[in-house]
């Protein structure tokens, strides 16, 4: 545990989860993260864009365990990943990582291809147009979370899928606020 | 018809406060918005607007909506609510919103700005709501 401890100190990793991930969770870590960067006075907006980016990422990670959940029974559905909040060049950064099914990775990756080609603008036009569209069935929210995330990133949004067997992927992705 | 009963919802660390009195037809959003199924959560208010609307004809309506963050499910859903309500105004009902933000919440000021772009008949303020 000390190694792991050090290294993540060393790559100025201030949060790091790796388990199950439910509403609470997402309520508990999410607040805790917003006090802890207005008391470090990192000031109010950056607190707010690094609170913003974890809840959307969180509810994502969330979001893809639905198959396996029925909210509509009362069901709390739990979801299973990683997130991290971490400095680097004095920029903050939030990423997660959770396994996807492979027949979801094309959407994905053009979601956030279409999303990385915008410019500001673009984006709020998108974001409009996407609000008032409503989400795909592919989406369980309103399908509005990457366009969210770009609009508070400062760079690309960084993606990855690394493949775990035939039918499951690893999907990760890291915003820089 | 029985009168429509005040609709509330006490707040939550991820939902906001609801209360709408259809007796002096002012509705109040306020707090935090990011429950787990927006859809859901926000279903039965919709549901009373619907009612409210079909019954309180052209009398003026006031929503104060004051949210610190949402969530983008809860901008869609918090567009669908404008929408019904700016649908009401152009069929000529009175509706007025006053969406207040805390002057260091940016985020919160640009929100209101986008939604207020966004809609035709209805009055859309903007208000720096001091501590």
């Amino acid at each position: 545990m000390l190694s792991f401890y050090e290294s993540m100190n060393r790559e100025g990793v201030v949060l790091y989860f790796n388990g199950p991930i439910s509403q609470s969770v997402v309520e508990g870590v999410g607040d805790m993260m917003r006090r802890k960067m207005e008391f470090e006075q990192n000031g109010m907006q950056l607190a707010r864009k690094v609170f913003s980016v974890l809840v959307e990422q969180m509810q994502n990670i969330i979001c893809y365990s639905r198959d396996t959940c029925s909210p509509e029974l009362g069901d709390e559905c739990i979801g299973t990943g990683q997130i991290m909040v971490g400095r680097s060049d004095d920029q903050f950064y939030v990423a997660c990582g959770n396994a996807v099914r492979r027949d979801r990775e094309d959407r994905i990756r053009e979601r956030l291809d279409t999303v990385n080609r915008m410019s500001r603008d673009e984006l709020k036009a998108y974001y409009k147009e996407q609000r008032r569209l409503g989400p795909d069935q592919e989406s369980c929210g309103a399908g509005l979370g990457f366009i969210e995330m770009a609009r508070k990133a400062s760079r690309p949004l960084q993606y990855r899928f690394d493949p775990i067997d035939e039918s499951t992927s690893f999907f990760a992705v890291k915003v820089h606020i | 018809m029985t009168p429509l009963a005040r609709y509330y919802m006490a707040p939550t660390k991820s939902s906001p406060e609801i209360d709408f009195d259809p007796e002096t037809h002012s509705l109040r959003i306020m707090g935090e918005s990011y429950p787990e199924n927006c859809a859901r959560f926000y279903e039965p208010m919709f549901q009373w607007l619907r009612d409210y609307l079909s019954a309180s004809g052209d009398r003026p309506l006031r929503l104060e909506m004051e949210i610190v963050y949402f969530n983008s499910s809860s901008s869609k859903t918090f567009m669908d609510l404008f929408d019904l309500l700016d649908a009401a105004a152009g069929k000529g009902k009175p509706v007025s919103v006053q969406w207040r933000y805390h002057p260091e919440n940016e985020t919160a000021f640009e929100c209101g700005e986008e939604f207020q772009e966004d809609v035709r008949h209805m009055s859309f303020a903007l208000e720096e709501k001091p501590d």
